[in-house]
C-alpha cells in the first residue's frame, strides 16, 4: 500500500461532535467493514486507501485516470482534544464534516465546527462535504433531510446522508469531496498561468529574451 | 498558533497512542517526499532537454522544446504563454481549446499539482509565518522529540548546577552529585552496549577510593577538575571522560570530609532534638568490620523549624577518633522528618581496639549552601557491647539526645613519668617530666597522623612555661620516652602550679593543628571544673611528695580542647 507509486496524495479530514460515526465511516470506506463498537479516538488517526481518479474532459468524455492516495486524517470529537485535533486542520486539503441524524445537538454543532474550520483550514472557505451519518437508524432519526440540506446550502457545501452501517453513500460522500479538492486543485494552478516561469528553483531555464530572438 | 502545542496534555498511554500515529505519519511521508523528488528531477531533465539548444546557435529557428527547425509560413510555431518560448505544434498541451503550454510548462504545473504545492501556495496565503511543507504532525513529533532532549539537558544541568554550589561551598553534598553522576554514567554505558568500560568504571572507582590518601595535595586542584570534567560532559556524553570525572570527583569528595569536620568544632545550628533513631550494630569478626545498619529515623525535629524544611542525613564517627577518616555518612534525605536510609555503614577496626570505642551516630539536617543543623545524636560505648552475642545484632531504635559536651569519658590513657628533682645543694627545683608512651591511644585509623606532645606548665601567677615534643610520625601506639623539664621552679609555687599535658595531630603546612585530647595535672583549676575526686590534684602532689624518684601516672584524656593551653 505504501508505496510512491501514484499521482496525487490528498488528505482529507473527518470531524464532528463525539460519537457521530467518523472512525466507522472511515472504516467502511477504507475495508468497506462496519465495526459496531464504540471506540472513542484518541486524539487523531489516520487511514489511507489508494484510488483511481478519472478527470471528465469538457465534451463529457473520460479523460486521463490518476492514481490517487487518500490519507483520511480520523479526529477526536472529545473536547479534550480539541486543541489537537483542530491543529490538524490546517494539513488536510478537504473535510468531511459528520453529524449524526440520530442527534439534533450534533447537528447544532456543525455551526461550530464550521467556525472552527475557517478559523483553523489552510484557507478561509476549503472544500467541505456535510455528512449526515447513521441514516440507517430513520426510526431514531432527530434531524430532517430539509434542515440539513438549507444549512448545507447555507454554506454552499454539498450534503449527503450516509450509513457507515449498510454502506449506504459512503464512496459517494469520498467522492464528492475529492472532485471538489481535484477541481480546487486544478484552479490554483491554471490560475497562474506565468508560474513556470515565475518558479525560482528552475536553474537551467533560458532567460526570457530568447523567446524574442525566435519571434517571426 | 501550532508553535505552543505539545503532547503534553495527554496521558502516557494516550501520548503513545497519538506518537504511535505520528510516526505512521511520518513514513508515509517520506514516501512522498521521495515521489515529489523523483517529480521534480524528471521536470528537470525535461527543462535540460530544452536548454542543451543554448549551446547551439540561435540562427535557426527552432522549437524551445524538441530542437525541430521550424518554417517562415508553414509551422511557425507559437510563444507559449507560460515561458514565451517559441514551440512547435507538437511541444503542446491543450489545456481548452483557446488555452495551451509547452510541454516544460504543462510539465511544471503537473508537477505542482502532483506534489501538493498548490495547497502549500494557498495555506501560505493565510499563515504567512509557518513553515511551508511543514506538517503538525512532524512539527509535533519534532518537538516531542526536542523535549525529550530538554529532560536530558536538564539532568545535566542540575548537575552542572550541583557542582557549582560545591565549589563555592564543599559541604554541600557530593555524595549526591557523585550518586547522580554515577547513576548517569551508567545509563551512557548501558546505552553504548559496552559492558567491559562498565565494569571498568567499577574497578576504577575502587582503586582511587585507595588513593584518595595520596591525593590529599591533590584535592585542591581536583575541584578544578571536576568542574572542568563536569563540563566537558555537560557538552560531549563520552565513557572515556566519565572515568575521569569519577577520579576527580572520588578525590574531591574526600576534600569535602575534610572541610565538613568543621561541623564538628560548632559550625553548626542547633535544633530542639526529638525523635529516635533505629539502627543495628554488628561486628563481622572474619573479615574485621563493624557494621552499623541505618534503618531510619522518626519524629525527627525540623531542621528549619521556620519553614518546615528537613533534610535529614546520619553521620557516624568511631570516637574517639573524630578525623575524616573516622566519618561515615547516609545520603540525605529530602523533605522528610520520618527518613529511612537503609544504608549500611562499615568500618575495618580490630577487635581489641573496639573496647575502648564509641559509637557516635548523630542525624544532621543539610540546609542549603553548607548550612548544617544538629538534631540529634546517640553515643553507644562499644567496650560494654557483647559482639559475640548475635541477639545483639538486631535492630533497635535509640532515643535521639542533645550533644553531650562533657559526657565524652574514653578510656585513652596517657602514661607519664614525673619526678621532681631537688637538689641537695641548690634551692633550684626542676620538674622533669617523661612522656613515656600513650599506650591507650590506639586509635588504628591515627595511622598516618603526626602525633606530638604540648606540655604546658603555668605558674600561679599565670605565666606559662611551654614545652613541645618531637613529632612521632604515622604511629599507632606512640611511645616518645621524650623528656620535658621545667626548671627554676620553687617546690611551693610547684603546689600551686597547674601542668597541662595535650596530645596534636600535626598538620599539613598552614592549617592549623589537630586536637586530640588532654589531661591536667594540679591544684589550680583555674579556668573552671575540675575533675572529678580531683585526681590530677592527687596525682601532682604525689610527685611532689616525692622528690628525685619517678612515679607512673595514668592520666586520662579529655576532649575538650578549651579546657587546656597549650
Amino acid at each position: 500500500m505504501t508505496d510512491g507509486d501514484y499521482d496525487y496524495l490528498i488528505k482529507l479530514l473527518a470531524l464532528g461532535d463525539s460519537g457521530v460515526g467518523k472512525t466507522t465511516f472511515l472504516y467502511r470506506y477504507t475495508d468497506n467493514k462496519f465495526n459496531p463498537k464504540f471506540i472513542t479516538t484518541v486524539g487523531i488517526d489516520f487511514r489511507e486507501k489508494r484510488v483511481v481518479y478519472s478527470t471528465r474532459s469538457p465534451n463529457g468524455s473520460p479523460g486521463k485516470a490518476f492514481k490517487v492516495h487518500l490519507q483520511l486524517w480520523d479526529t477526536a470529537g472529545q473536547e479534550r482534544f480539541r486543541s489537537l485535533t483542530t491543529a490538524f486542520f490546517r494539513d488536510a486539503m478537504g473535510f468531511l464534516l459528520m453529524f449524526d441524524l440520530t442527534s439534533q445537538q450534533s447537528f447544532l454543532n456543525v455551526r461550530n465546527w464550521m467556525s472552527q474550520l475557517q478559523a483553523n483550514a489552510y484557507c478561509e472557505n476549503p472544500d467541505i462535504v456535510l455528512i449526515g451519518n447513521k441514516a440507517d437508524l430513520s426510526d431514531q432519526r432527530e434531524v430532517n433531510e430539509r434542515q440539513a440540506k438549507d444549512l448545507a446550502d447555507k454554506y454552499g457545501i454539498p450534503y449527503l446522508e450516509t450509513s457507515a452501517a449498510t454502506g449506504q453513500a459512503v464512496e459517494q460522500a469520498v467522492g464528492a469531496l475529492l472532485d471538489l479538492v481535484m477541481k480546487r486543485m486544478e484552479q490554483c494552478v491554471d490560475k497562474a498561468p506565468g508560474a513556470a516561469n515565475g518558479a525560482g528553483t528552475a536553474g537551467p531555464e533560458p532567460p526570457a529574451p530568447r523567446g524574442a530572438r525566435c519571434a517571426c | 498558533m501550532t508553535s505552543d502545542l505539545n503532547l503534553n496534555f495527554l496521558k502516557e498511554l494516550e501520548r503513545e497512542a497519538v506518537l504511535e500515529v505520528l510516526y505512521r505519519d511520518q513514513a508515509m511521508r517520506k514516501i512522498e517526499e521521495e515521489r515529489v523528488r523523483k517529480l521534480k528531477m524528471q521536470l528537470q531533465q525535461l527543462r535540460w532537454k530544452g536548454t542543451r539548444s543554448v549551446s547551439h546557435e540561435y540562427q535557426e529557428r527552432s522549437c524551445a522544446r524538441c530542437h525541430r527547425p521550424l518554417g517562415l509560413l508553414l509551422n511557425r510555431g507559437a510563444v507559449c504563454n507560460g515561458c514565451s518560448h517559441r514551440v512547435c505544434s507538437e511541444c503542446r498541451v491543450c489545456l481548452n481549446p483557446c488555452l495551451w503550454k509547452c510541454t516544460a510548462c504543462y510539465a511544471h504545473g503537473d508537477v505542482k499539482i502532483k506534489a501538493g504545492e498548490w495547497f502549500f501556495e494557498e495555506r501560505a496565503k493565510k499563515y504567512p509565518n509557518e513553515g511551508r511543507h511543514e506538517t503538525v504532525g512532524a512539527k509535533l513529533l519534532k518537538s516531542y522529540q526536542k523535549l525529550s532532549e530538554y529532560s536530558m539537558c536538564s539532568y545535566f544541568w542540575t548537575l552542572h548546577l550541583q557542582e557549582l554550589c560545591q565549589t563555592k561551598s564543599f559541604n554541600k553534598s557530593v555524595e549526591n552529585l557523585f550518586l547522580s553522576l554515577t547513576t548517569h554514567m551508567k545509563k551512557i554505558s548501558k546505552s553504548q552496549n559496552d559492558m567491559a568500560d562498565r565494569s571498568h568504571l567499577t574497578t576504577d572507582y575502587g582503586q582511587h577510593v585507595e588513593k584518595r590518601k595520596e591525593r590529599r595535595s591533590q584535592s585542591d586542584t581536583a575541584i578544578n577538575i571536576t568542574s572542568r570534567v563536569s563540563k566537558s560532559l555537560y557538552s560531549v556524553s563520552g565513557t572515556v571522560r566519565s572515568v575521569w570525572g569519577m577520579q576527580s570527583l572520588s578525590s574531591s569528595h574526600f576534600l569535602c570530609s575534610l572541610n565538613s569536620t568543621c561541623t564538628e568544632y560548632g559550625n553548626f545550628g542547633k535544633a530542639n532534638v526529638t525523635g529516635e533513631i533505629e539502627f543495628a550494630i554488628r561486628y563481622i569478626f572474619k573479615a574485621c568490620v563493624l557494621e552499623i545498619s541505618i534503618r531510619g529515623c522518626k519524629n525527627l525535629a525540623y531542621g528549619e523549624e521556620k519553614k518546615k524544611k528537613c533534610n535529614p542525613y546520619v553521620k557516624v564517627y568511631l570516637l574517639p577518633d573524630k578525623s575524616p577518616r573516622s566519618k561515615r555518612k547516609t545520603a540525605v534525605k529530602k523533605s522528610t522528618v520520618d527518613p529511612e536510609f537503609h544504608e549500611t555503614l562499615k568500618y575495618k577496626v580490630e577487635y581489641p581496639q573496639l573496647g575502648s570505642r564509641q559509637l557516635q551516630v548523630s542525624v544532621w539536617h543539610a540546609g542549603a549552601l553548607k548550612t548544617r543543623v544538629f538534631l540529634g545524636e546517640v553515643v553507644v560505648p562499644l567496650a560494654a557491647w557483647n559482639f559475640e552475642d548475635r541477639s545483639a545484632e538486631s535492630f533497635s531504635w535509640y532515643p535521639l539526645k542533645a550533644k553531650v559536651t562533657l559526657g565524652f569519658c574514653h578510656s585513652s590513657k596517657l602514661l607519664v613519668s614525673a619526678r621532681l628533682s631537688v637538689p641537695a645543694q641548690d634551692k633550684n627545683f626542676q620538674l622533669e617530666k617523661q612522656m613515656r608512651e600513650g599506650p591507650s591511644l590506639q586509635i588504628d585509623d591515627l595511622a598516618v597522623l603526626y602525633l606530638f606532645w604540648g606540655s604546658c606548665l603555668i605558674l600561679p601567677d599565670q605565666t606559662e612555661m611551654k614545652q613541645r615534643s618531637p613529632v612521632l610520625k604515622k604511629e599507632v601506639c606512640p611511645r616518645w620516652k621524650h623528656l620535658f623539664v621545667f626548671g627554676d621552679v620553687s617546690p611551693a609555687r610547684l603546689q600551686q602550679s597547674c601542668l597541662h599535658l595535650t596530645v596534636w595531630d600535626q598538620a599539613s603546612l598552614g592549617a592549623s593543628d589537630r586536637f586530640l585530647g588532654g589531661a591536667a595535672l594540679g591544684a589550680k583549676e583555674s579556668f573552671g571544673l575540675r575533675d572529678p575526686g580531683s585526681e590530677a590534684l592527687l596525682q601532682w602532689q604525689k610527685v611532689l611528695s616525692s622528690p628525685n624518684t619517678w612515679t607512673d601516672l595514668s592520666l586520662v584524656l579529655h576532649p575538650n580542647k578549651e579546657r587546656f593551653k597549650s
